[in-house]
C-alpha cells in the first residue's frame, strides 16, 4: 500500500489528468468485450461464459487477415464478421438447446466451447504468443491533450466504442428491432405468439454479441499478446463489468467498465499489489447494496 | 419415521461393506495408481457432494465452493507446519475454521437470489484467492506453501506411508459422505428440498428461508474444507489453485456430470472426471479437446448427470 | 428385453472401462523410460514445448549412440498445466504405473516445489529444468537427496545482471530507476534481489517508484502511465513472454522507450521474433543466443534445432538439453539407474557442453549448476538481435552467491 504516492498523485494535475485518461482507455476498451455479455444475458438470460473465446477467436483472425491482405481494416472487418457468424452457428448448435434450463448447465456447455477451441487454436497458431504489431498508420507520436497523454491508436479505439455505445443504446430504444429485442426480453412466448420469429432474433442477439466480442479482439490485438487461453482473464474483466453494471445495461456496462477503468489508474498508484483485490471488494459491495447492479432492473 | 430410520441403517452397511472392500484391496494387489486414485477420489468426493448439498439439495448455485477447499488446505497445512498439534486436532480446528469461514461468507451471500449468489460467492472466491496470492509472507503467494508437512505418526499411522494415507482417506471420505446422506436426509434437508422447489410455500409454512439456507451454506463450506484438508495431505502442502476459480468448476462439473439428483451422484462425477483426466493426459496433450468433447456429448446426449440418467433409463425399463 | 439388456451393458461396460482405463498396466518392455512433466497447454505453453523439442532431439543423439547402459531410452511427456496438485500425482504417476525409471521436471516454479515432494518420497532421480527459483536448491531443508537442477538460478542472475547495470548505470548517469515486474513470488522475490545486489554495486541508486502488473494482464495502459509520470531515467522489467511482448508494444504507442533507459534480463528468441518493433539499445541478458558462447558448438545446435522444429530455441530448450546431458555422463559413471548412486555420481560433476562459458558446466554438491553462459548485451531490431554481450564474472557471482545464502540462513 502506497497512500502517500496516492496523495501526492490527487493533488498533481498532471497526474491525476494522465491516470484518469488512461483509466478511461482501460475502461472504453473493457466495455467493447463487455458489451456483448450484457447484451446477451439482457435478452436471453444466457450468462456466455465463452465470450473470452470470441474474443480470443477474433484477434486470431484478425492476425491471419493482416498476415495475408496487410490491411487492418479487412483484419478488424474479418474479426467481427467471423464471430458474428461464429456467434449464431454456436446459438443455433448449442445454445438453443439449454434455454431455460440450469444455469450450470449453460455454464458447462460454455467451457466445454472455452476447452475445445484453446486447444484448437493452439493446434492452428501454435502453443507461442504472436503479436501483431502496430499498424503504419498508427506508428506516430502521442498527442498531448490537456497534460495527458493520448495515443492516436487509443483515440480510434475510445471513438470506435463510443460509437457503439451510442448505436446500442439508441438501436435498442429507438429502431423496430431493438424494440421487439426488448420485448423478447421480457417476454419472448408473447413476442413469439405474435408472430415474430424469436429464433431468427435470438440468432441476431448472439451475432452481435459474438460480433462485439470478435471486434474487441481484432481491435486490441495490436496492442496486446494472442495466445491460447488468452480468453480467460478477459472474461473475468468483462464479468465483472456486466455485474457490476447490472446485467443486461448497456449503460450501466459502459458506466461500471468505466468505473474499474479508474480503480485501476489509481489504484496501481495506491494499491500496486492489491488492484485486483479492490475490484472485487467493489463488485461484493455492489451485490450487496445493490445486487441488480448500478443500472440494472431487479430480476 | 420407521423408514428413514430403516434405511439409515441399509445406508450405513453400504457404506461399511465399500469400506471394506476399499480397504481390502491394497492387501489382495498393491497398485499404487489406484491407491493415488482413491486418496484424491476421497478428497474430490467430499468437496462435489458438500457443493451438491447446496446445488442439489437447495437449489443454491455456488459459482465460489472453491474458497472453502482452498482454506481447508490453507489452514491445516498452516497449523502442521507452525504448531506442534497432532494431525487430527489440526484437521479438525482446520474444518472449525473453513465453517466459520463458510458462516461469515453465507451471512452475506444467503439473502441473495439465485442468479446474484451465483455471482457474489464468485466474487468472494476471487477475492481469497487474491489474498492468498498476496499475503505471501504467510501463504507462500502463487508458490504455495512449500517445504512439505510434518509427517506425525498417529495412532501407529505413518501417513508418509502411502498405504496409510490411503486408508486414512478412505475412512475419512465414508464417513464424510455418511454424514452429509445423514443431514441430507434428516428433517432438515427435507427443508432444503422444499425450499428448492418452491420457496415462497415454504416460507407460508414458517421456515425461515435465509436461516436454513445459511445453515446448508455452512455445513457444505465445513465439508468442503475437510476435503481441502486431505488435498492438503495428498500434495504434502497447500497451494493457491485449490482455492482458484476453476477448481470450484471442477467440483460443478462432477456434480453435473454425476447427476444432481443422485446423493452419490457427485462421488460418480467426481470418480469420472479424475479417471478421464488421468486417462487423456496418458495419450494426448489436447486433454482440452476431449474434455471438452465429452462434456459436450454429457450435456446435449444425456442431459443430466449419468447416475441420474440411469435412474431414469432403469425406472422405465422396470415398466 | 434383449434391447435391455444390451442398453445396461453398455452402459455398465462404459463406465467400468472408463474407471478401469488408468490402470490397466504396460507391458514391460527393456525401453529405458524417461518420465517428463511440463505445462503444455494454456498461455506458457511454449515452456513445455520448447523443452520437449530439445528432448527429442536428446533421445535421437542418445539412442543413435546406444541408448543408456545399452538400453534405448524413451521420454513419456505429462502435462500438469502449471498446477502444482496435477504435478505431483503425475510425477507419481510417471514412476508408479507408467514404469519410468528417471525424472526431468520442466514444470515452473510453484508445481517444482511439489515435484520436490513427490521425489524425497519416491527416492529417484530427478533434475529440474525451468525452476529458476534459487531456495528449490538452496535452502537445505527443501532439497531432496535425489533431486538435482539444471537451469539458470535466480540468485546467479541477479548478481550478474546487478553488476553489469551498475557500470552502465555509472557510465550513463542514470540514478532515478523505476521497476515494473509482474506481481506473483518470482517478480516479486527477484525484484528484490536484483535491486539488492544493485544497490550494493551503486549506492547512490534510487527506485522512485515501482509497478506490479498482474501476470497475464491484457492491458497495461495504467502501468505505462504511472511509470511515465514518475519520470525515471531507466526501467528495470522483469516482465516476459506474452507479457513483455504486450508491453513493449503498448509502450510504444506512449514512446516510452524514448523517454527512458530500459534493462531486462528476460529477452528470449521467441519475445524477439514476436515483437515487430522492437525498440534498440534496451539493455538485455541472454536467455538463449546463438552468439553467445560465440562458439561453432553453440551455433551449430541452434541451426540444428530450428532446422528441426522451424522454430529458435529457447532458454528452457538449452536447460534441458543439459539436464540429459548430464543424466547420459552420470549413468555411464555410475553404472546404474537408481536415485542414491546417481545423485552421487552428479554432485560435483563437470560435463562438456556447448551452453556453458568456458564450454564446461558443473553440478556443484549442492545440487544447482554453474558454469553456464550469463551474459549481458544491448537489443537491436534484427539478427543476432542482442549484440556487445559481455560475460558475467563466475567467481564474483559465487561470492555474492555465498554471502547471500549466508543471510538468508542456508548455510
Amino acid at each position: 500500500m502506497d497512500l502517500h504516492a496516492l496523495g501526492a498523485c490527487l493533488t498533481t494535475s498532471a497526474c491525476v489528468v494522465t491516470q484518469t485518461t488512461s483509466g478511461l482507455i482501460v475502461g472504453m476498451l473493457l466495455f467493447l468485450v463487455a458489451a456483448g455479455v450484457t447484451l446477451i444475458f439482457g435478452v436471453l438470460k444466457i450468462v456466455n461464459f465463452a465470450h473470452g473465446t470470441f474474443y480470443m477467436l477474433g484477434g486470431y483472425v484478425a492476425y491471419t487477415t493482416l498476415g495475408v491482405t496487410d490491411s487492418y481494416m479487412l483484419a478488424v472487418l474479418a474479426g467481427a464478421l467471423s464471430m458474428a457468424l461464429f456467434g449464431v452457428v454456436f446459438e443455433r448448435a448449442l445454445i438453443s438447446r439449454v434455454y431455460g434450463s440450469n444455469v450450470l448447465m449453460q455454464l458447462l456447455i460454455c467451457y466445454a466451447v472455452v476447452l475445445i477451441f484453446d486447444d484448437l487454436v493452439k493446434i492452428v497458431w501454435g502453443p507461442e504468443f504472436h503479436a501483431m504489431g502496430m499498424p503504419q498508420a498508427f506508428q506516430v507520436p502521442p498527442l498531448f491533450i490537456a497534460g495527458g497523454v493520448v495515443p492516436p491508436f487509443y483515440a480510434v479505439l475510445i471513438g470506435i466504442a463510443a460509437l457503439i455505445a451510442i448505436v446500442l443504446g439508441l438501436g435498442l430504444s429507438m429502431t423496430r428491432l431493438g424494440k421487439t429485442v426488448r420485448a423478447a426480453a421480457i417476454n419472448a412466448q408473447m413476442v413469439s405468439a405474435l408472430g415474430v420469429n424469436t429464433t431468427l432474433l435470438f440468432a441476431i442477439v448472439f451475432a452481435v454479441g459474438g460480433g462485439l466480442a470478435g471486434l474487441a479482439g481484432a481491435l486490441a490485438a495490436p496492442v496486446r499478446s494472442l495466445s491460447p487461453g488468452m480468453g480467460f482473464s478477459v472474461l473475468i474483466e468483462s464479468f465483472i463489468v456486466t455485474v457490476i453494471g447490472g446485467m443486461g445495461s448497456i449503460a450501466g456496462a459502459l458506466a461500471s467498465a468505466l468505473l474499474i477503468g479508474l480503480v485501476r489508474g489509481f489504484g496501481t498508484i495506491g494499491f500496486p499489489q492489491f488492484t485486483d483485490g479492490l475490484i472485487y471488494i467493489v463488485m461484493i459491495a455492489i451485490l450487496l447494496l445493490r445486487p441488480q447492479g448500478l443500472f440494472g432492473r431487479r430480476l | 419415521m420407521k423408514g428413514n430410520r430403516r434405511s439409515g441403517t441399509r445406508e450405513t452397511a453400504i457404506a461399511a461393506v465399500a469400506l471394506l472392500i476399499v480397504l481390502v484391496v491394497p492387501f489382495v494387489h498393491r497398485s499404487p495408481a489406484f491407491e493415488d486414485f482413491v486418496i484424491r477420489l476421497s478428497s474430490m468426493a467430499l468437496f462435489a457432494t458438500s457443493l451438491n448439498l447446496l446445488v442439489g439439495n437447495t437449489g443454491m448455485v455456488s459459482f465460489g465452493h472453491g474458497m472453502f477447499y482452498g482454506l481447508g488446505a490453507y489452514a491445516f497445512a498452516l497449523m502442521m507446519q507452525m504448531t506442534e498439534l497432532s494431525l487430527p486436532v489440526a484437521a479438525m480446528l482446520a474444518v472449525l475454521f473453513t465453517t466459520v469461514a463458510a458462516l461469515c461468507v453465507g451471512a452475506i451471500c444467503v439473502r441473495l437470489s439465485t442468479d446474484y449468489f451465483a455471482f457474489i460467492t464468485l466474487a468472494f472466491q476471487m477475492l481469497i484467492y487474491s489474498v492468498i496470492i498476496s499475503w505471501q509472507s504467510l501463504t507462500g503467494g502463487d508458490q504455495g506453501l512449500r517445504g512439505g508437512l510434518p509427517r506425525r505418526e498417529i495412532f501407529g499411522f505413518d501417513l508418509a506411508s502411502q498405504l496409510h494415507l490411503y486408508q486414512c482417506c478412505a475412512v475419512v471420505a465414508v464417513l464424510g459422505l455418511l454424514a452429509l446422506r445423514h443431514i441430507s436426509a434428516s428433517p432438515f434437508g427435507q427443508t432444503l428440498r422444499m425450499i428448492r422447489d418452491n420457496e415462497s410455500r415454504t416460507g407460508f409454512l414458517g421456515v425461515v428461508l435465509w436461516r436454513a439456507r445459511l445453515w446448508a451454506f455452512t455445513i457444505a463450506g465445513g465439508f468442503a474444507g475437510l476435503g481441502g484438508v486431505l488435498a492438503a495431505l495428498f500434495v504434502s502442502g497447500a497451494y493457491p489453485e485449490l482455492a482458484d476459480w476453476p477448481n470450484s468448476g471442477q467440483a460443478i462439473f462432477a456434480v453435473m456430470l454425476g447427476g444432481i439428483n443422485s446423493f452419490l451422484g457427485p462421488v460418480l462425477g467426481a470418480a469420472i472426471l479424475l479417471a478421464l483426466n488421468d486417462a487423456v493426459a496418458r495419450v494426448t496433450e489436447y486433454q482440452g479437446l476431449v474434455l471438452g468433447i465429452v462434456i459436450l456429448i454429457f450435456a446435449l446426449g444425456l442431459r443430466r448427470g449419468v447416475l441420474d440418467f440411469l435412474r431414469v433409463a432403469w425406472s422405465k425399463d422396470s415398466q | 428385453m434383449s434391447a435391455v439388456i444390451t442398453r445396461r451393458t453398455v452402459l455398465a461396460a462404459g463406465t467400468a472401462s472408463l474407471l478401469a482405463a488408468p490402470w490397466v498396466a504396460r507391458a514391460q518392455a527393456n525401453t529405458l523410460r524417461i518420465g517428463m512433466q511440463s505445462i503444455l497447454s494454456g498461455p506458457i505453453a511454449l515452456l513445455g514445448t520448447s523443452s520437449r523439442n530439445a528432448l527429442m532431439m536428446e533421445q535421437d543423439r542418445i539412442n543413435a549412440a546406444g541408448g543408456f547402459l545399452g538400453r534405448q531410452i524413451e521420454i513419456v511427456y505429462r502435462d500438469s498445466k502449471g498446477q502444482p496438485q496435477e504435478a505431483a500425482r503425475i510425477a507419481r504417476e510417471l514412476v508408479n504405473s507408467s514404469g519410468c525409471e528417471l525424472l526431468i521436471d520442466a514444470e515452473a516454479s510453484s508445481a517444482s516445489f511439489a515435484v520436490q515432494e513427490v521425489v524425497r518420497s519416491l527416492d529417484v532421480a530427478c533434475i529440474h529444468t525451468n525452476s529458476e527459483t534459487s531456495s528449490l536448491t538452496a535452502d537445505p531443508k527443501i532439497r531432496a537427496p535425489t533431486a538435482f537442477r539444471v537451469a539458470r538460478q535466480g540468485v546467479h542472475d541477479a548478481v550478474a545482471g546487478s553488476i553489469y547495470l551498475a557500470e552502465y548505470a555509472s557510465a550513463k548517469k542514470l540514478n532515478k530507476w523505476a521497476t515494473c515486474s509482474p506481481d506473483y513470488a518470482y517478480g516479486r522475490d527477484t525484484t528484490a534481489q536484483y535491486l539488492q545486489f544493485f544497490k550494493q554495486f551503486k549506492p547512490d541508486l534510487e527506485v522512485i517508484t515501482e509497478a506490479w502488473p498482474k501476470l497475464g494482464q491484457p492491458d497495461f495502459t495504467e502501468v505505462i502511465t504511472k511509470l511515465i509520470q514518475a519520470k525515471p531515467q531507466a526501467l528495470f522489467t522483469l516482465l516476459y513472454a506474452g507479457d513483455l511482448s504486450a508491453f513493449v508494444n503498448q509502450g510504444n504507442i506512449y514512446a516510452l522507450f524514448a523517454q527512458m533507459a530500459v534493462a531486462t534480463p528476460n529477452v528470449d528468441y521467441p519475445v524477439l521474433a514476436a515483437i515487430k518493433n522492437l525498440p534498440a539499445g534496451i539493455q538485455s541478458a541472454t536467455r538463449y543466443l546463438e552468439t553467445f558462447p560465440d562458439t561453432p558448438a553453440n551455433k551449430e545446435w541452434g541451426q540444428a534445432y530450428f532446422k528441426k522444429w522451424n522454430e529458435r530455441p529457447t532458454n528452457w530448450s538449452w536447460q534441458n538439453t543439459v539436464a540429459m546431458q548430464f543424466y547420459e555422463q552420470a549413468i555411464k559413471k555410475a553404472n546404474a539407474l537408481d536415485g542414491k548412486a546417481l545423485a552421487a555420481a552428479l554432485s560435483g560433476m563437470r560435463i562438456y557442453t556447448p551452453f556453458g562459458v568456458d564450454g564446461t558446466i558443473t553440478m556443484r554438491d549442492d545440487h544447482t549448476t554453474i558454469g553456464y553462459a550469463i551474459g549481458w548485451g544491448q537489443t537491436i531490431p534484427k539478427e543476432p538481435f542482442i549484440v556487445d554481450v559481455k560475460a558475467a564474472d563466475w567467481g564474483k557471482i559465487i561470492e555474492l552467491e555465498t554471502e547471500w545464502k549466508k543471510q538468508q540462513r542456508y548455510i
